[in-house]
Formats: structure tokens, C-alpha cells, sequence
């Protein structure tokens, strides 16, 4: 296979509803065996790009390859696909769910059974295996629908803002899943616009705000780049040293003042004023910038709503 | 891929045969049909025994004869009281007593006007009467008759008109069957349009549920569709088959055995006879399975571009019409099964089903017409397949509103 170690790539995609762009000349590459989070606020486009690499829509322009080739049947059936919008049969029970997932990608039904019961286990399942999906909440269904995408045993995961919906319980129990596929060897591609979930999971992100992408880059490159440009202190006495031609502007957070630093300032200077001068410095941090912060940077404040988290209008991405 | 339809039209099948509903139809509904034709010859059977033993005086001295086996055969046991002066009052007097029902006095009269007079303490049910009626009245004017000369019996049997064919077409089954011909279509139509609605509610949950993008993204839509229908299709013919068989065994055991317990219930022979023969049922099977194939494809179609309940109801009607319209012309099918108005309409694929079933079991179709027809149909099930599945491919990934006419098209020619 010509996959040119990419598991998926996108080049030059743009996607429009009517006068809307859902997405704008986009370029995009999950390496192969990387995990990778999609961020940007709801109605960023993410779900969109989702859907183009599952083959659900077409892009206006550009290309789409999902491991180096057209995303085709036989190429999407070696994903494991969650979507957005999560749906199961409500009226079948659990456990014949799931080897029907399992069977329509190609594994037998005694082995679909077989890794749906070891699932089901796993996610402390096994005594609703025979109650019907609609019976189950919704966190449950969430839960059921993931053993769905996995039962194949999919090269690539592809999850559409996995972890909404969950408790945090359950949350980090899907963390540790996705981290023991990465370990695996399995490439895992997820949507969320929780910027702490990517914090903690991604080796590389894609930040897209407004349809475009702003950013994209391994996550420890982001935030060594971004580390010098922040420093927290706390002090008592005059605060007349901590402005100055490195300072951009000042923030408080949880109780310490955030240094926003010009770029290329030398933080150095600001300590050694802080020496000479009367002040009484508690703490001197070079912080490192959340992944918030750092979205927040780069696709300006428009993109974030009062409630830290960013928001943004426009049409959802179906 | 074949193994995804086949993984398709299993769970289909399945979910749907193991549902109580569809164990509850598809037994209760034989049962109900038989219970129906049964219990009313049954209640018939029992009112009229009380009744059965009939006293008949008759002063005519011609009539009391002709009748007897007449009535005999109706399931009276007759008995002929001679006639004197006081016969009527003292019967009478027997009847008022309880110790006879009442009895009937023919007279010279009778044989002139076929006016007769039944004594009774009970006032008997309409059908009683009118077949005793019919019966005295037949009885004098066959007298009368007989008198001139002539072959009462035969004029009397209606006649007969011996049709000499002078071309060589029409008919390859019998008399027409007008029961068969009428009930075969609305049960016809109603299979068709009930199964055909499944698929499009089927359609329209996988679609609502969203489960449709999960499996989409391991088979081609145009699989998915088909392992739907091929589904609800093997769901369907195992109702029918079902009741076929539940019908067949109620003919065939069932009949026989009550009668034979109960032979008050001899009416119920009348009921087999006009039921329809293997070569019918074959046939009613076939036209069945095109038309659903037809149909279900197009409302497959139908559930896959909306996304609501209320929007499919709507949008069905423009298919649903197609099934309606043929049902307009049934009546004429059967009565008249050769005009070309009717030829015509029943070769029209989309109207098959129900009129080429009207007019062969109404009377006679050329064999050939039977034939096109099904050629006909079998094009249309690939063209509606055709359609239908560039249709379902966009229209089960689409959300938001229906599609226009316009837009649809596009669908077509982009898919």
C-alpha cells in the first residue's frame, strides 16, 4: 500500500453548504500511529472534516486520501469510526448489536461475539448484554457504541468528540483505551473541544477556528515554542518592575499576575530588575502556556466565549 | 461484500420475525379469518335446528312431494299431515300447546300464486323464510309448467348459454370467481403497501438514529438498501407463507373434520369451493413479490430523503397513489377482464399487481399478457432499483430538509 506513511491527508479541502464554508483550503496529515486531536470550538468545521475522511461528504475542492488512496469501502473498513451523533438499534439487545457491527466489517459472528463479551466485561457491561440498547443510558449506549468502533480491530480510530457525554469516571477509562491502542501501534484521530482532554492525550494537534486552521504542530514543539513567552509571579512589595519594553501586558490568574511576554523578550531582564527593587518576589515561573492559552493566541479572543471555553457561531458542521 | 447484505437481510429478518407483533399477526390473523367464516354458519347451524322439523299440510295433493326433498336438502325433516276440515285447528290448538313449532298449509291457491301460510309460534328469520318461499313458489310453477309440457327442470336451473368461442384467445382458468378475484386484490394491495412501508420506516429509523453513518462506513449504501428489502422481503413471504399453509390445513383437515362432527355445518363445503387453486396461488406469490420489490424500492427511496415521521407520510403519498389508483378499476377488471381500457392499465407495471390479479382470477387474461406483464415488472424492479439506490445513497448521509424535484434529480445524476 502507498500510504506514504500517512494514515490520513488532506490537501487543499474546502467545503461549502450553500453560501456557508464549513471548511477553507485545508491541509491536514495524521501520521501513521500518531494520536492526533482535532480542536477548534463547536461549528469549527471538525465534524466536517470527519465526515470527508469517512466518505460522507465530498469535498468542493481539494483531495482526501485515507491510507494514501480514495477513502473507499475497503479503506474505510479498516477504521473504527465513531461519529457525532451517536445511534444504535434501539430495539436490539446489546450483545447481538454488536456482533452485527462486528460482522458487517468482515469478522466472522463467533469471533464478533467472542471480542464483544471480553468488551462488555471490560467496560463492566456484561450483565446488560442482553437487555435492548434502549434500555441502557446514555452514558451506557455511549460505551456500547465505542465497543462498536473497535471490534475490528481498526488500524485507524476515528472519534468524533468521544469524550462528551461521559463522567469523568468513564472519561478516564476511554483515555486509558485509547492510549492502550496507541501503544498498540493503531493511529487515533479525535474531534473535542475540550482543550484539557487534548492536553492530556495528543501527540500532535490541529487547532481550526473559523473553518481555517491555525495551527498544527506536535504538542511538546507547541509548547516548548510557546513556554517562553509567559511568566507567572507572585510578590509583595512595589510592582513597578514588572513593566517594561519585554512586557506585553499583564494578566491575574488564580491570584498571580501572567507576564505576557513581546516576542524574543528575554525574561532575564525582568528578574534582574525585580532583584535591584524593593520587592519581595514569592514566585518567578516560566509558565507553560495550556493549550487554551495557546488556542486562545493564535485564533484571537473573537473565537472565545465568556465562559472560557470557546464558542463560536455559525451552522453546525453536518 | 457479500456478506454485509447477507449480514443485513439476517438481522433484518430476525429482529423482525422474533417480534411479538409479528408472532401475534401472523397467527392471530388465519385464526380470526377462520373464526370469522365458521362461527356465523355455526350460530346459523344452531338457531335452525329447534326449527328443523317441519309439519306441512297440503291441500293441493300435488305439492307436499315436489317439496319434500326440496326442503330435505335445505336440513328440515318434513312430515305430511292429511288433510281434513279441522286439521288447521287443531294444529293449531298442538301448536299453542308447544306440542309441535307450527307447520306450513298448502293449498289450491298455492299452485296458482305460490301464496302459502306458515303457523308458527317463533317468528322465523328472514332466510328461512325466503327459502321456504322460494322453494313453494318453484315447486307450483314447475307443476305448472309440467302441465303445458315443457322441461321445468332445466327452465327452472336458469337456462344454460353455451358460448362457442370464435377466436382463439381468452381464458386458461375457469368461471369467473368474483370472491377470489375481489379479496386476492385487497389482500394484495395491503401486503404490498404494509411491507413496502416497513422498509421506509426502517429506512427513515436508521437514518433518525444516525446508526446509518456507522454503517455506511463499512458497506456501500446501495448494500445496505438491498439487504433491507431482501429482509422484510423474506419477512413477508414467511407471513404469507404462514397463512397459506394455516389456510391450506384448515381446507384441507379442518373443514372436513367439523363437518364431519358437525353436520349442521355442510354449508361450509360452499366456502371451499370457491377458494383458488394452485396455479393462483403461485401466481398471487408472484405478483406479490414483484410488486413489493417495486414498491418497497420506491419507498426505500422515500425514507432515505426525509428525516422526520411527518415529512415520510407526506412524501409517500405521490408513491402510494400508484397502488390506489388500480384499486379505482377493480371492480371493472373483474367483470370485464378483456377491454382495452383494463388490458391496457393492468400491463402498466406499477399497476400489475393488483389488476392483472383482478382480471385473472376475475375471469380470463391471455397467457401472453400474464407473461408481459412480469417482463414489465421485472424491468421496472431494476429501474426502480436503479433510482431508488442513487436516491438512498444521498439521501441517508443528508440531514436537514426534503429535497425538491429539482434537487432530487441531481441526486440521481450525481450519485
Amino acid at each position: 500500500m502507498s500510504d506514504d506513511g500517512f494514515a490520513v491527508k488532506l490537501e487543499g479541502v474546502t467545503k461549502r453548504f450553500g453560501k456557508h464554508t464549513a471548511v477553507l483550503d485545508f491541509d491536514f496529515e495524521v501520521p501513521r500511529g500518531t494520536i492526533c486531536g482535532l480542536l477548534g470550538p463547536n461549528g469549527s468545521g471538525k465534524t466536517t472534516i470527519i465526515r470527508m475522511i469517512m466518505g460522507i461528504l465530498h469535498p468542493d475542492e481539494g483531495r482526501v486520501s485515507l491510507f494514501g488512496s480514495d477513502p473507499d469501502v475497503t479503506r474505510r473498513t479498516k477504521v473504527g469510526y465513531l461519529p457525532e451523533e451517536r445511534g444504535l438499534y434501539k430495539k436490539m439487545k446489546v450483545l447481538e448489536l454488536l456482533t452485527f457491527l462486528a460482522e458487517i466489517r468482515g469478522v466472522s459472528r463467533s469471533e464478533g461475539r467472542k471480542r464483544a463479551g471480553v468488551w462488555l466485561e471490560r467496560l463492566g457491561l456484561t450483565e446488560w448484554s442482553d437487555k435492548r440498547a434502549e434500555d441502557l443510558s446514555k452514558g451506557m449506549q455511549q460505551k456500547v457504541q465505542f465497543i462498536g468502533t473497535v471490534l475490528h480491530d481498526p488500524e485507524l480510530l476515528i472519534l468524533d468528540e468521544p469524550f462528551s457525554g461521559l463522567d469523568p469516571i468513564n472519561q478516564d477509562v476511554l483515555e486509558e483505551i485509547v492510549r492502550d491502542y496507541h501503544a498498540k501501534g493503531t493511529t487515533i484521530l479525535f474531534s473535542t473541544h475540550l482543550m484539557h482532554q487534548a492536553e492530556k492525550l495528543c501527540e500532535r494537534v490541529c487547532m481550526i477556528s473559523n473553518s481555517k486552521k491555525v495551527l498544527d504542530a506536535e504538542l511538546k514543539e507547541l509548547k516548548a515554542a510557546e513556554r517562553k513567552g509567559v511568566v507567572a509571579v507572585e510578590f509583595e512589595g512595589p510592582d513597578t518592575w514588572i513593566r517594561g519594553p519585554e512586557v506585553d501586558h499583564v494578566e491575574e490568574v488564580n491570584g498571580a499576575l501572567h507576564l505576557i511576554l513581546r516576542d524574543g523578550a528575554d525574561h532575564q531582564a525582568i528578574l534582574a530588575r525585580g532583584v535591584q527593587s524593593e520587592a519581595r518576589i514569592l514566585r518567578f515561573d516560566l509558565v507553560e502556556p495550556t493549550l487554551h492559552e495557546i488556542f486562545v493566541r493564535h485564533a484571537g479572543a473573537d473565537a472565545v466565549g465568556d465562559a472560557g471555553m470557546p464558542v463560536l457561531a455559525g451552522a453546525s458542521g453536518t | 461484500m457479500w456478506h454485509n447484505v447477507w449480514a443485513v437481510i439476517r438481522r433484518e429478518y430476525l429482529q423482525r420475525v422474533r417480534s411479538k407483533w409479528f408472532i401475534m399477526v401472523t397467527l392471530l390473523a388465519p385464526i380470526i379469518m377462520i373464526a370469522m367464516i365458521v362461527i356465523p354458519t355455526f350460530i346459523a347451524a344452531r338457531s335452525d335446528r329447534s326449527d328443523r322439523d317441519l309439519l306441512i299440510v297440503d291441500g293441493s295433493g300435488v305439492l307436499y312431494e315436489r317439496l319434500a326433498s326440496d326442503f330435505e336438502a335445505s336440513g328440515y325433516t318434513v312430515a305430511e299431515e292429511p288433510w281434513t276440515v279441522d286439521v288447521v285447528t287443531d294444529l293449531r290448538q298442538q301448536a299453542s300447546d308447544g306440542e309441535i313449532g307450527g307447520f306450513l298449509v298448502l293449498d289450491d291457491l298455492t299452485l296458482e300464486t305460490g301464496e302459502a301460510v306458515l303457523y308458527v309460534n317463533e317468528r322465523p328469520s328472514l332466510i328461512r323464510r325466503m327459502t321456504l318461499r322460494s322453494a313453494i313458489a318453484s315447486a307450483a310453477l314447475e307443476y305448472q309448467l309440467e302441465q303445458q309440457g315443457l322441461d321445468a327442470g332445466a327452465m327452472l336451473a336458469g337456462g344454460e348459454l353455451r358460448v362457442e368461442m370464435l377466436v382463439d384467445e381468452g381464458s386458461d382458468t375457469d368461471d369467473p370467481q368474483f370472491f377470489v378475484a375481489y379479496m386476492g386484490t385487497m389482500f394484495l394491495y395491503m401486503v404490498i403497501l404494509i411491507y413496502a412501508v416497513s422498509v421506509m420506516r426502517a429506512t427513515l429509523e436508521e437514518k433518525t438514529s444516525r446508526i446509518v453513518e456507522v454503517i455506511v462506513s463499512s458497506m456501500k449504501p446501495w448494500h445496505l438498501m438491498l439487504g433491507k428489502i431482501l429482509g422484510v422481503g423474506a419477512v413477508s413471504l414467511t407471513q404469507i407463507a404462514v397463512w397459506l399453509s394455516m389456510g391450506a390445513l384448515a381446507v384441507g383437515a379442518g373443514i372436513p373434520m367439523l363437518i364431519a362432527a358437525r353436520p349442521e355445518l355442510a354449508n361450509l363445503d360452499t366456502v371451499v369451493a370457491v377458494l383458488p387453486g394452485l396455479w393462483l396461488l403461485i401466481l398471487f406469490v408472484g405478483l406479490f413479490l414483484f410488486g413489493f420489490f417495486m414498491y418497497s424500492g420506491l419507498y426505500a427511496a422515500v425514507g432515505a430523503m426525509c428525516s422526520t415521521d411527518e415529512e415520510a407520510q407526506q412524501a409517500q403519498f405521490p408513491v402510494m397513489m400508484f397502488l390506489i389508483i388500480p384499486i379505482l378499476f377493480v371492480l371493472q377488471a373483474i367483470q370485464e377482464p378483456l377491454t382495452p381500457l383494463v388490458t391496457w392499465l393492468s400491463l402498466f407495471p406499477l399497476f400489475s399487481p393488483v389488476l392483472m390479479w383482478a382480471r385473472v382470477a376475475g375471469g380470463g387474461v391471455p397467457g401472453w399478457q400474464i407473461g408481459l406483464s412480469f417482463v414489465l415488472m421485472g424491468a421496472t424492479v431494476i429501474g426502480v432499483a436503479w433510482l431508488a439506490g442513487r436516491i438512498y445513497k444521498v439521501g441517508i448521509l443528508m440531514a436537514g430538509k426534503k429535497p425538491s424535484l429539482p434537487e432530487l434529480w441531481r441526486w440521481v445524476r450525481e450519485a
